[in-house]
């Protein structure tokens, strides 16, 4: 255990000794400080949340910084097939294509057309359009019914490596194994609310598909997708699908490479592409450190504003304290006399101020976490982004070191004086 | 034979008006261990300026001021509280206690100053011990406000022998109090000086000054023993 020096601990004693006996004052202080703290307290809590909220899902959706995404601009037929032929079987490449896929009664409208969130409407369904440019909805004049459409993503290997999607139930998809004729789908949290919610019958229908599959729901992921989504191995969709439908930006396909930082994929890729008249471009995904960088600044110029209400605060603490040495003029003289050093003295005054900045953050730590939990309780079932937010630890380090600077700066020029205080006011008095 | 207190040729002068006043001139003190010395003189004589000098509130100018034979002079504000702690105890005619502490509280305010630290259950016996010697243990747990004065300046002079200091300088400690009280404050003063420590009371009452082992006269700055009749 530490143990605090023989100065410290009559400083604190005394302190506290102190405290007790003007408690009104005490009081005082501590509503000047309240706020100072409460607004940082509130800016680091509100910080914290912003940024775990933020980047929770940002690395779900836009990959690890330093993976490499390919996009590839136009297509042709054969894109596709050079992409698989070239990634299969590496571990630092992926390759993801989205296609449309409708699952449920065969020959219906869904309930979310164009794999809109299950709980929105946008209102029109995917269009597929010809080389012409004529453009149609598949599903037109069909009735509504039990169906659900999602983006059906295929994947030539295991994806989690660069976007690591947190597992929800069930498993992901086994990359090991033989390729099965019933393709095996692992769903996101949207998509599953969906078949949660409209138990309808396995049937999947994709645009250019040779027959109508049978799919198998193994999974279910945490992708950070709002719209529903479906994960599922490129060579059992391709078993249905000509490699030639995948890249055809007609029928709203959309290729992606995902890689490592450093892997030959990128040049080899970039080059047999060019060589079919398809133009790739690639991006470094940097968006962690750039969010983090965007928040950073946002939180430095709140903390600013509450740095400003903290010295507020601190000018309260300060006058405070100057009119209470004055009033103990006689106090710190007699104690000099008894043998009390000068920086035990002003130790003494800092023992104060600092303790009363704890206390002061402690109070603005307790009502701030007492408010996050009321307002979770209130509000969290409306707004989704409250559900399971807990007060951050780092608000409450950062109240305690704005009560203890807060303590320092309103109890320093109060500790100089009483330090400074002739030892004759005894004798003189 | 080394003199528990010795000043030789003390002056000390005020600055700062227009002209300098000098308070102590040339002031030759020598104090035994256990000894009792009265200091009388007119108001403005200089007694209360010499006691700070005595208690290390204040420098001299010019002179030397030895203690146990060590020159303390020229002692730098943190040796001088050390010594202060651990050599002098001080009563005043202010008691000067704080009144939001107990009186065992107030006392030990002595032991709790930064001089080295003493475990609670050691503080509370010394503080009892003192409590004891001036009579009022029993008031231990009072605070200032619901005792006499009488009672208070002998919570003050506990204070100053908590420590068990080698020398007790008392400024005018009987002032502020009525014959009788002041009479049972001396005795607790003087019985002190059974246990071997020197007594240097300030103080304007002869019948006080009688009762001490010997009287000295400050008059203009100028000390003076004054010869018993």
């Amino acid at each position: 255990m530490m143990r605090l020096s023989g100065r410290a601990r009559s400083a604190l004693i005394i302190g506290v000794q102190g405290i007790r006996a003007r408690k009104t004052r005490t009081l005082l202080s501590m509503v000047s400080l309240f706020l100072g703290v409460l607004a940082v307290v509130v800016v680091q809590a509100g910080a914290s949340i912003a940024e775990r909220a933020l980047l929770a899902d940002l690395e779900l959706t836009m990959g690890l910084d330093g993976t490499k995404v390919m996009n590839t601009g136009g297509s042709a037929p054969g894109a596709s097939q050079i992409v698989e032929d070239t990634v299969a079987g590496r571990d630092d490449a992926v390759a993801m294509v989205g296609v449309s896929a409708i699952i449920g009664e065969p020959g219906v409208r869904p309930v979310n057309e164009g794999a809109s969130p299950i709980d929105q409407d946008w209102g029109g369904g995917s269009m597929v359009c010809d080389a012409s440019g004529n453009c149609t909805d598949p599903n037109e004049g069909k009735p509504k019914g039990q169906a659900v459409e999602v983006r059906l993503t295929a994947l030539t290997g295991d994806v989690r490596r660069f976007r690591p999607y947190r597992q929800q139930s069930g498993e992901w998809l086994d990359f090991g194994s033989q390729p099965m004729l019933a393709p095996r789908l692992v769903l996101n949290k949207e998509a599953a609310k969906g078949f949660e919610r409209y138990h309808v019958p396995a049937e999947m229908r994709v645009p250019g598909a040779s027959a109508n599959l049978t799919p198998r729901f193994i999974g279910v992921v945490d992708d950070g997708d709002y719209q529903p989504r479906a994960y599922v191995r490129m060579d059992e969709l391709t078993t249905w699908l000509p490699s030639a439908q995948l890249s055809d930006p007609n029928s709203g396909t959309e290729m992606t490479v995902v890689m490592a930082g450093a892997t030959p994929v990128e040049q080899v890729l970039t080059t047999k592409l060019k060589a079919i008249g398809v133009d790739s471009y690639v991006e470094t995904i940097n968006s962690r450190k750039d969010q983090k960088d965007q928040l950073k600044l946002m939180r430095l110029i709140f903390l600013s504003m509450a740095g400003l209400v903290l010295l507020i605060g601190v000018a309260g603490i300060l006058n405070v304290g100057l009119a209470t040495v004055g009033e103990r003029v006689e106090e710190f003289a007699l104690r000099r006399a008894v043998g009390t050093p000068r920086p035990l003295l002003a130790g003494i005054v800092l023992a104060e101020t600092l303790l009363t900045g704890l206390f002061t953050a402690g109070a603005a730590i307790g009502c701030c976490a007492a408010a996050l939990k009321v307002g979770v309780m209130l509000a969290g079932d409306s707004i989704p982004a409250l559900q399971g937010v807990e007060f951050p630890w780092d608000a409450g380090v950062a109240g305690v070191i704005a009560g203890l600077i807060a303590g320092v700066l309103g109890g320093f020029v109060p500790a100089i004086r009483a330090a400074g205080i002739p030892i004759a006011t005894v004798m003189r008095a | 034979m080394t003199a528990l207190i010795e000043l030789t040729g003390v002056t000390k002068v005020l600055k700062g008006q227009e002209e300098p006043r000098t308070i102590l001139d040339g002031v030759d003190l020598r104090v035994e261990a256990g000894e009792s010395v009265a200091i009388v003189g007119r108001s403005g004589s200089g007694k209360s300026t010499l006691l700070s000098v005595l208690g290390l509130f204040d420098r001299a100018d010019s002179g030397t001021y030895a203690l146990d034979g060590r020159d303390i002079s020229r002692l730098p504000e943190r040796h001088a509280a050390r010594l202060r702690s651990s050599h002098f105890g001080f009563v005043f005619q202010r008691f000067f206690l704080l009144k939001h502490l107990t009186a065992a509280q107030n006392v030990a305010m002595a032991l709790v100053n930064g001089q080295g630290w003493l475990p609670r259950r050691e503080r509370r016996t010394r503080v009892m011990t003192a409590l004891d010697q001036v009579g009022i243990a029993h008031l231990a747990k009072n605070r200032p406000a619901k005792m006499s004065g009488g009672e208070q300046q002998r919570v003050a002079i506990a204070r100053a022998l908590v420590r068990d200091p080698k020398v007790l300088l008392a400024d005018e400690p009987t002032g502020a109090l009525d014959l009788e009280t002041g009479t049972i404050v001396i005795e607790a003063l003087l019985e002190a000086t059974t246990r071997g420590c020197a007594l240097i009371l300030v103080t304007h009452d002869r019948d006080h000054a009688a009762r001490m082992g010997r009287t000295v006269d400050l008059n203009a700055g100028v000390l003076t023993e004054r010869v018993p009749a």
